[in-house]
Order: C-alpha cells, then sequence, then structure tokens
C-alpha cells in the first residue's frame, strides 16, 4: 500500500473518465466485440426499466442480466443516470485494486515455499526464482496491465456488465490467495448463477481449501451447491419466479441468440442444420467447460492460481458469448507467472496475432455490415485468428510453467558427454 | 516437435538465428515474390471469366419493346433543351425538366439542399434537385431503382452532356405505359456534378434525422417523398445522342465497386444491342492491336487500380455504394465524325433506349439485393476478373515483409537475447547501470510513438478548427500550411529527441508492427491504395536498419535520402508534378513545376473536403496513418543515439523519459 499504488490507481480512473467523456464511448457501447446479449449496457437499462414497470424482464428476449443485479442497480439506473460512467469507473478500479492485493499476498506466499524448497533447487536458477524486488514489481505489473489494458478501459467506458463479472471473479481470486473459504464460495456461487462458466473455478477452491482430504472437499462442494441455490433463491425472491433461470442460465447454454462476437460459437451455430443442434451444444458447452478442468486440475494441483488463471482464459476462449472485456482480464493475470516467461516462446507472435486481429475485425465489420462487400466469412476469419493467438497464449503459459518447474530442480544446462541436452516429449 | 508443445528449454532456436542474419534477403524474396504474383495475373491462366451468378437477372430474356417513337421523343426533348439553355447558361431549367416529369405523369419533386463552404470564411450555396417516381404497380413502394443524370449547366467546364436529361425523360415516358415493374423506378436529375448526387442520397437515408446545423457542411434537408429501400442505380452520361461506344464506370467512393454481376449485366445487355461497351473502353482506332495480350491487360489493372487508389469516384454512381447501393454509369461518347455513320440518324438512339430497358427489366427481377456474385474483384478485361483470393496474396506477401522483419528483430533484440544471463550473473558483479542497459525503454517509446500520432490527428483536425476557419485563406495554402508545419516538426524531431539505448531498436519493431497493421486495414478497405503504398514503401521498410555501423555509410546515406523522398507531401507532390507533366509536356520545367505545386496544394485541400463532405479516407489515411509512419522512419533512417556518458547523466535526473512535446526541457536535462 504505497503512494505510487494510489497514484495508479488514480491515474487508472481518470483516463477512464476522460475516455468516457468522448463520443468513444457510445461507440464501444454498441460494438459487438465488447458488448454481447449479455452484458451489453442497453439490455440493463431495459432489464431495469420493465422491472421497475413491474414486468416480467425475462418473458421478452432482451434482458438477461440476474434480478438481484437489476434490482440493486435500478436505483441508480433511474435516478442518477449521470452517475453510471462514474460507477463502473469506481467498480473497475477497485478490481484492479484488488488484483493487486490478491498478488502482493501471492508473491509472498511463492516466496515462503521458495525458503522452505531453496534447497532442493539447482544452482543457475536465481533467475527462475522469485526475487525480493518481485514483491513490488509483479503487484504493479498486474495492476498496470489491468488498469492500462485499452481492452479493460475500453470495456468499461463502454459500461458493460462485465465490468461487475471481473469485480467477482477478482475478488473470488483475492479471497482465494488470502484463504477465505465463505466469501469464497459467496462470489463463486454468484458469478456462476449470474453467467454459468466460472462454474469450473471450484477445481482451484478445492484444491486450496480442501487440504487433500476426500472429506472438506465433500463438504466443500456441498456448500458449493448450496449457496448456488441460495442465491438462486435470493433471485427468485425479488420477482417470485423461476423465469430468471431460463432467461439466464438457459439463454446461455441453448446460446439462443446468434449476433457475432469474438468467440467461436455463432458462427457455427448459424451455419449448422437444426437437427445437428442439441448435439453440438453439448460439444461446445463441454469443451467450454469440463473437457480441460480433469487435466488440467491433475497437473496442476499444486498451483491452484494457475489453474485458475488458465481456467477463466479457457472459458474466455470457450464461452458462448465471449467479449474483450474478459480477454483483458485475464490478460491482466499473466504477470503473476513473470517467472515463467523466459519460456514463453510465442509471447512476440501472439502479441502480433491480437494486434493484427483486433484492427482486422474493425474493418471486415465495417466491410460487411456498412458496406455490404464482405460477409461473415471474413468477420469470422479474424475472430478465429484472434481465438487461436489465445490459445496459443494459454498453451504456451503451460508449457512454460511445466519447463520452469523442471529446470527450477534440474538446473537450466543439462550437460551430456559435453554437448547441450535437448528434451524430447515422448 | 509441435509449434505449440516444443519441449526445448532456450526459446532461441537456429533456425530463427539464422534467418535473423539474412532479413533483408528473406524480405525481398518476400516482396519480389508479391509483386510478381501481381504481374502474373494478367496472364490469362491466373484469372477467370466472367459469369453471371444472380438467376433472376435472367439478361435479354424478353423482347426489348422500346421503339423509335421514344428515340424521336428523346430527340424532341433534346430540341426543346437545347432553347432552354440558352435562357440558362449557369443554372439549371428546373421548371422545364419538372414540367415534362409531370406532363409524363411521374410523381415529380424538387429537393433543395445547402452547402456551408467552411474555407475562406465561410460562404452558402444553394442547388436543387428534380425527381420524378414511377410508383410501381406491382409493389406498395417498398423497393425502389434509381435512374439518374446529372445536368450539367452551359457555363460547365466539363464535357456537356445534356443529351443524358432527354433519354432518361424518353425512357421514363416508356416505362409510364408498362404495367409489369415491380420496384418504383425514381428518375433523378442532379446537378453540380457530385455534391447534388450526394445531397440527396443524403436526404433520402438521413433526411429525417436532426443534423447538428452548426456542424454540417452539407445541409441535405428532407425529401417530400421516397420509394423504399434501393436496390440498384445506373447513372446515364451521354454526349450525344448519335453515341460512338459505351464506357462502363464502376469505381466509387474508397474504391468500393458494385457487385460483379451489375457489371455483367451491363456489359451483356450493351453486347446484345450491339453497342461497343467495355470498362475503360476507348475509341476504336485510338486501340492498338500490336500491343500483347499481357500488357493490355496489366495495363487495364494498373489503370483500374490506380482510379480506385484516390478513393475519388469517376462518376455519380460512386456515392450510391456508400449505402450499399449497387451502382454504376454508362458514359456514352459522341462519335467524332459522321463519316462512318450506319444507321439513320432517326434512330440512332434506339440501341441505347433498348439497353437502358433490359438493364431496368433485369433490374426489376431481382428478388433480393446483389449478393450473389464478387464485391472485391480486379477487372482485367471486358470478360475477365480477378477476384480477392487471388489478388490478396499479393499484398500479404508484401505486408509479410513487414511482420517477418519484426519477428526477426525482436527475437535478436538485446534483452531478449542476453537478457537472462545479465540479470543474474552480472546484476551482482557490476552496477546496475549494466544490467539496465539491456532493459528496454518500453516508457520513452511509448511516448514518442504517441507523439508521432498526435501530429497525425492534428493533421486531421486543426485545418477545420474555428480560429483557422475565420482566417481569411483560401482552402488550398490553409491546409497546406497546416501541413507542411506538422510535417516539419516530424521532420525536426528525431533531431531533438533522441531515445535512449535500445529505445531506436524497440522503436523500429514498433513500426515494423503498426505499418504491418496499417497496410492490411487500408488494403482490406481500399485494395488499391493499400498495394500501391505497399510496394512504394516495402523497399525503404526492408532496407531500414538502425544497427551501428559505420562500414556502410553510403548505403545509409540512400536509405536517409529514400526516407526522406518518401514523404507522403513529397509523393503527392511528384504524382502531380508527373501528371502535370504528362497532360502539358509543352510547358518549360520551372513552370510545371510551379504549376504542379499549386495544384498539389489543391489537391490536398480538395482531399480535405471530400473527407469532410463525402466521407472519401484518403485524407485521413495520408496525415493521421501515413504521416506518423513517415515521421518513425525518419527517426529510424537517422537512428541518432545519445552517447553513452549522457545516457548515464541522463537516467540519474528524476525524469527518465524525453517528452516529446517540450523538445527544450528535454535537452536542459540531457545537458
Amino acid at each position: 500500500m504505497d503512494a505510487k499504488f494510489f497514484k495508479l490507481l488514480l491515474l487508472g480512473g481518470v483516463v477512464r473518465f476522460y475516455f468516457s467523456r468522448t463520443p468513444l464511448a457510445a461507440m464501444i457501447g454498441n460494438r459487438v466485440e465488447f458488448a454481447t446479449p449479455l452484458n451489453s449496457h442497453k439490455r440493463m437499462q431495459e432489464g431495469i426499466f420493465l422491472l421497475q414497470s413491474g414486468i416480467d424482464p425475462y418473458q421478452g428476449d432482451l434482458v438477461h442480466e440476474t434480478p438481484l443485479i437489476l434490482s440493486a442497480l435500478s436505483g441508480l439506473f433511474q435516478k442518477y443516470p449521470h452517475l453510471l460512467p462514474a460507477f463502473y469507473i469506481i467498480l473497475d478500479v477497485f478490481t484492479a485494486a484488488l488484483l493487486y492485493l490478491m498478488s502482493r499476498r501471492f508473491v509472498r506466499q511463492k516466496q515462503e515455499q521458495q525458503t522452505t524448497e531453496q534447497k532442493h533447487y539447482a544452482k543457475d536458477t536465481a533467475e527462475l526464482q522469485f526475487s525480493d524486488l518481485d514483491k513490488y514489481d509483479i503487484p504493479e505489473l498486474v495492476i498496470v496491465a489491468y488498469l492500462f489494458n485499452p481492452l479493460t478501459v475500453m470495456n468499461c467506458i463502454g459500461m458493460t456488465s462485465t465490468v461487475i463479472s471481473n469485480l467477482f471473479l477478482a475478488s473470488f481470486l483475492y479471497c482465494l490467495v488470502k484463504g477465505l473459504l465463505l466469501p469464497c464460495l459467496l462470489v463463486l456461487a454468484f458469478e456462476t448463477v449470474r453467467s454459468f462458466y466460472p462454474i469450473v473455478l471450484i477445481a482451484p477452491l478445492l484444491l486450496v481449501f480442501s487440504h487433500n482430504s476426500i472429506r472438506r472437499g465433500l463438504v466443500i462442494t456441498l456448500l458449493f451447491i448450496a449457496s448456488c441455490l441460495g442465491v438462486a433463491y435470493a433471485n427468485f425472491l425479488v420477482l417470485n419466479s423461476w423465469n430468471f433461470l431460463d432467461g439466464t442460465l438457459g439463454f446461455i447454454f441453448y446460446f439462443r441468440d446468434l449476433q457475432p462476437n469474438i468467440g467461436l460459437f455463432w458462427y457455427f451455430f448459424t451455419e449448422m442444420f437444426e437437427h445437428f443442434r442439441t448435439m453440438f451444444l453439448i460439444t461446445f458447452q463441454l469443451n467450454a467447460t469440463v473437457l480441460y478442468l480433469l487435466p488440467l486440475s491433475i497437473k496442476l494441483r499444486k498451483e491452484p492460481l494457475l489453474l485458475a488463471t488458465v481456467l477463466v482464459a479457457l472459458m474466455t476462449v470457450f464461452r458462448a458469448y465471449p467479449s474483450l472485456g474478459d480477454v483483458g482480464f485475464y490478460l491482466a493475470l499473466l504477470p503473476l507467472w513473470k517467472r515463467c516467461w523466459k519460456f514463453m516462446a510465442h509471447g512476440f507472435v501472439v502479441f502480433t496475432f491480437f494486434l493484427v486481429t483486433l484492427s482486422m475485425m474493425g474493418a471486415l465489420w465495417h466491410l460487411w455490415i456498412y458496406a455490404g462487400s464482405a460477409n461473415a466469412n471474413f468477420y469470422f476469419g479474424a475472430t478465429l485468428a484472434f481465438s487461436t493467438g489465445q490459445i496459443f497464449l494459454i498453451t504456451d503459459l503451460l508449457f512454460a510453467h511445466v519447463k520452469r518447474e523442471f529446470c527450477l530442480f534440474k538446473g537450466q544446462k543439462i550437460w551430456i558427454d559435453g554437448v547441450e541436452a535437448r528434451i524430447v516429449l515422448k | 516437435m509441435g509449434l505449440l508443445s516444443d519441449p526445448s528449454i532456450s526459446t532461441q532456436s537456429k533456425l530463427v538465428d539464422g534467418l535473423a542474419r539474412h532479413v533483408r534477403k528473406v524480405c525481398t524474396v518476400l516482396y519480389v515474390a508479391g509483386v510478381a504474383w501481381f504481374f502474373c495475373l494478367a496472364l490469362p491462366e491466373f484469372n477467370h471469366g466472367t459469369y453471371l451468378s444472380e438467376n433472376a437477372l435472367s439478361p435479354g430474356l424478353v423482347y426489348p419493346e422500346i421503339r423509335v417513337d421514344a428515340n424521336r421523343l428523346a430527340i424532341q426533348l433534346l430540341e426543346e433543351l437545347q432553347r432552354e439553355r440558352k435562357d440558362h447558361l449557369s443554372t439549371t431549367p428546373h421548371a422545364w425538366i419538372a414540367a415534362k416529369m409531370n406532363e409524363f405523369g411521374l410523381e415529380t419533386h424538387t429537393h433543395n439542399y445547402t452547402l456551408r463552404y467552411p474555407f475562406g470564411g465561410g460562404k452558402e450555396y444553394h442547388g436543387k434537385n428534380i425527381y420524378g417516381i414511377l410508383r410501381a404497380p406491382r409493389i406498395a413502394s417498398t423497393e425502389g431503382i434509381v435512374f439518374t443524370a446529372p445536368y450539367r449547366a452551359a457555363s460547365s467546364v466539363h464535357t456537356d452532356i445534356s443529351p443524358s436529361v432527354p433519354l432518361l425523360l424518353a425512357f421514363a415516358d416508356f416505362a409510364r405505359r408498362k404495367n409489369y415493374w415491380a420496384k418504383d423506378l425514381i428518375f433523378l436529375v442532379t446537378e453540380q456534378e457530385q455534391l447534388g448526387m450526394q445531397a440527396w442520397l443524403e436526404a433520402y437515408h438521413d433526411g429525417d434525422r436532426d443534423l447538428d446545423v452548426s456542424k454540417a457542411y452539407l445541409r441535405p434537408g428532407n425529401l417530400p417523398a421516397r420509394a423504399g429501400s434501393l436496390q440498384a442505380a445506373l447513372n446515364i452520361e451521354v454526349q450525344d445522342l448519335e453515341i460512338d461506344y459505351v464506357d462502363v464506370r464502376i469505381e466509387g467512393l474508397n474504391g468500393k465497386l458494385p457487385n460483379l454481376d451489375m457489371f455483367n449485366l451491363v456489359q451483356r445487355i450493351m453486347a446484345r444491342e450491339g453497342i461497343a461497351s467495355g470498362y475503360k473502353q476507348t475509341p476504336r482506332k485510338k486501340r492498338r492491336h500490336s500491343k500483347s495480350l499481357f500488357e493490355t491487360n496489366l495495363r487495364q489493372m494498373l489503370a483500374m487500380l490506380a482510379t480506385q487508389s484516390s478513393g475519388v469516384p469517376n462518376g455519380n454512381h460512386g456515392l450510391f455504394h456508400r449505402y450499399r447501393i449497387d451502382a454504376l454509369t454508362i458514359a456514352a461518347h459522341r462519335r467524332a465524325t459522321h463519316a462512318t455513320l450506319k444507321g439513320q440518324p432517326g434512330s440512332a438512339a434506339v440501341p441505347l433506349l433498348k439497353a437502358i430497358e433490359g438493364i431496368a427489366r433485369s433490374l426489376n427481377n431481382l428478388l433480393e439485393r446483389f449478393h450473389q456474385s464478387f464485391f472485391f474483384y480486379v477487372i482485367v478485361n471486358n470478360d475477365r476478373y480477378i477476384s480477392i483470393g487471388d489478388y490478396m496474396p499479393a499484398l500479404v506477401a508484401l505486408v509479410a515483409c513487414a511482420f517477418v522483419k519484426a519477428y526477426l528483430m525482436w527475437s535478436t533484440l538485446p534483452s531478449t537475447e542476453a537478457g537472462g544471463e545479465l540479470d543474474t550473473e552480472e546484476r551482482d558483479a557490476d552496477t546496475d547501470v549494466e544490467a539496465e542497459k539491456f532493459e528496454l525503454p518500453y516508457g520513452s517509446v511509448l511516448i514518442y510513438l504517441t507523439a508521432t500520432l498526435l501530429i497525425g490527428f492534428l493533421c486531421n483536425v486543426l485545418p477545420l478548427q474555428q480560429y483557422f476557419l475565420e482566417i481569411p485563406m483560401g482552402a488550398a495554402p490553409l491546409t497546406t500550411s497546416v501541413l507542411s508545419f506538422l510535417s516539419l516538426i516530424g521532420f525536426i524531431l528525431p533531431f531533438v529527441v533522441v531515445l535512449p539505448p535500445g529505445g531506436l531498436e524497440l522503436l523500429h519493431v514498433a513500426f515494423l508492427l503498426i505499418y504491418g497493421c496499417s497496410l492490411i486495414v487500408i488494403g482490406l478497405l481500399n485494395f488499391a491504395l493499400g498495394f500501391f503504398v505497399a510496394v512504394l514503401t516495402v523497399p525503404l521498410v526492408i532496407a531500414l536498419e538502425t544497427k551501428e555501423d559505420t562500414s556502410r555509410s553510403t548505403l545509409r546515406h540512400a536509405i536517409r535520402l529514400l526516407a526522406l523522398i518518401l514523404n507522403p507531401m513529397m509523393i503527392v507532390y511528384v504524382i502531380v508534378l508527373a501528371m502535370t507533366f504528362y497532360q502539358f509536356p509543352e510547358l518549360p520545367l520551372q513552370k510545371i513545376l510551379l504549376r504542379a505545386a499549386t495544384a498539389a496544394m489543391d489537391a490536398s485541400a480538395y482531399g480535405l473536403i471530400d473527407s469532410v463532405l463525402y466521407g472519401n479516407f484518403l485524407y485521413f489515411v495520408i496525415s493521421t496513418v501515413l504521416l506518423p509512419l513517415w515521421i518513425i522512419c525518419w527517426t529510424l533512417a537517422l537512428s541518432k543515439r545519445r552517447d553513452y556518458a549522457d545516457y548515464v547523466e541522463f537516467e540519474e535526473s528524476p525524469a527518465s523519459s524525453p517528452q516529446p512535446q517540450s523538445p527544450s526541457q528535454a535537452k536542459v536535462k540531457t545537458s
């Protein structure tokens, strides 16, 4: 908690405030890359208006926000609409602060772990270990990566409800690192009922809190289910109807809105024959949730936070309605793994991929929607390349972690008969 | 060993290191491949024959019914119009046109618009378009087709195309008697060239929208009547009723093209009526047959790309493309001599009328908007084309140079190459300075990039600021002075602000990435512009080098000279100079240089006005994208380095990043 931290927070807020007053804000609020049917500000307004007028917002096909959030924000939306940008900016800055605190704590834990394991490390691995400076460097990098990433800035000025999701995810990670079981469970349950996919984050939660005991794990799982039901019931109480379940979770699972976004769902579901729809729905949703869950949990059982990072990232790539705000969130978690960066071979390629595909998306969207000369295939090409870039990044991170673990104990340079050894995957 | 799962510990690969030593060769190969691919496209093996994709068009399925009486009507109307023109030397005979449309039973309306010309203290111009709607008997005005004829006053400097209006009216009279129309037909006579067309289109689509009157330069007003969503438009420019050949013009705003089906349709029907017609058609006797097929094809392709690259439409049709309406111009040229006249003078325009009827009836068959065929193509010959999938590789190969070079440069940057060892071993041994020497100065490079982008942004914004507009100065000198002042700042910038060690290399990588991205985006929006910019600038980008290398100083000077020449302003001047020289070869050199200078100044002003009125993005691209890129390029070509001692001192001072905006301040701190 030093002066620099507050300066950065203030600067991040100022940047957001400046851009929220330019015409850019309204434009971003309408861009499909940021505002999906799930998180768009307009739909939130619509939902609050319907709620206030005593109409069930979920009878139509516009509103997909949970009743609790709608009723919590309705006062602000109705009475002080001019304060809304400031509200979202405060939420976003708060997210950044949580990430900062989380990463400080995380680095301290890592350093403690390091001192106990120190004697097993190989000689030439000082650069792979967390140094004293990392206590300051890594949290600072995290907060800078969150506050000044154009993706999160634009997400915030577009006032999408991804800002709220990011806040929940950040507080989940904070509680996870801090070891607060109940808040962690509650936040996760809340976010799960809102957007379904965070259910996979139960895996890192179990790894952290169960301490290798099956009974504790079972109890925590039951507690999680109970809190999910509790949150759902609280939502039920707002309107006294279960319609919201279909309007939020059902809408996500059945992928009812084919509006283009940066994900992979929309194009396939526009093109495919109707009678294959159920099969592909299940395949795609499995891919987004449980497919990678088990292998990753086994491999990363000693690194729950890395597991959480990777799961958040995979969720962003494969979810039904992803937005660039989600991408910005997990990019801010990457500095936590600064000590793996040495082994990340594709950093530059991924960066170039992101740059090129994001700039192409704008041009191709213009050609498709406004000029009418290009078509959906062009735009999908760009989004597909963007997703590929993200997958490159995630696999690169995983491999870098594995290599770091190996080198930490075996040394960076291994010589066999005077020749530098190469590791071969078999 | 996979791409994603390379198990080796070191991120350095021998292949990359090997390639990095031959960056220039690799890039040159790519460049040559890209240009060669483009040339290959002119060969018949690489392009395809055109065909009609949209079955609904069925060109020529009906017999043309328009007869010689329509031609007689056209001749009679032309005579009347010629009499009217004597009274309206610099205006349009609105009353006569409206009266004729009323007489033929069209629902006739006038449309008023105002142009608030921003420069030179501001002036207002008023204009008036006349249009008549023929309501379709078979549909409730949900779709429409537009037939337009621009009217040029007798005092206009352009070629006289007054026969277009009588031809349009004669066709309207014929069409009114038919009951098979499934789309409303709009017959529109515009004035003041593209301005009238733009005003009409804006009024048609956004007329009911409240415009900010103080900001809008063109106030289109509103239209009293509309005819639903416009499906297609045909612009008719006829020089005389006795025509020699028809030139089909397709290039629209920002290089957009109508659907290839529309072009094919016109070509088919013109061929059926026996009219010599084609893309960039020229009089027969001027055509030489000695050239090889390859050469004619290549010339045709280059001519098309040249027209497209400026983004200025070559006819009123081009403005329709902005509203997703496929449109083209049929420009009928006057027969030079009457000696070769075949038909009788009394029925000279019948083939053209028949063609217009055929086109109208085919468009009438459309069930949905044009969507079947290509929107991105290059016409090689009247019946051959290249699709986007075939010509894009040429641009991609050129752009790939930038990315390949960026990757190879990045992987050999000091910090990524040797950073690991330095961090650990030498940090303890040496002082911090040694280690920090290889920390890349991200901050200062970012500020430098922002400063250059800001200069570009100012180019786009400054000339339209109120206090600049109030200066009693013409548009051309004003725009040129703002542009040259800002490029001068860009020219001086690298002399004043010197980046810390490693900064130039990082700037180089950033430059290559931004350059590549901009070229891709420009190339997607307007292939011709992107391709020409790439062909011109990629050699410089390949040659640029920031390494300290004193042995090859001639090369370094050559690169600096090349960078200086490739300034966007300079290129505009050179292009204008070449065009002036081509047009007025008889003038002495001094006069040509001077005339080209004034013409270039005018061109920059026109570019700005076009971007404001029509949404042409050429000015934006040159000033806001290419100029900043040039400034960075120039910085890299100079590659000024700070002395090491200087740098140490600089690092000790609190502000570690140079301030490009206040150069004096930065200088004080370094010295």
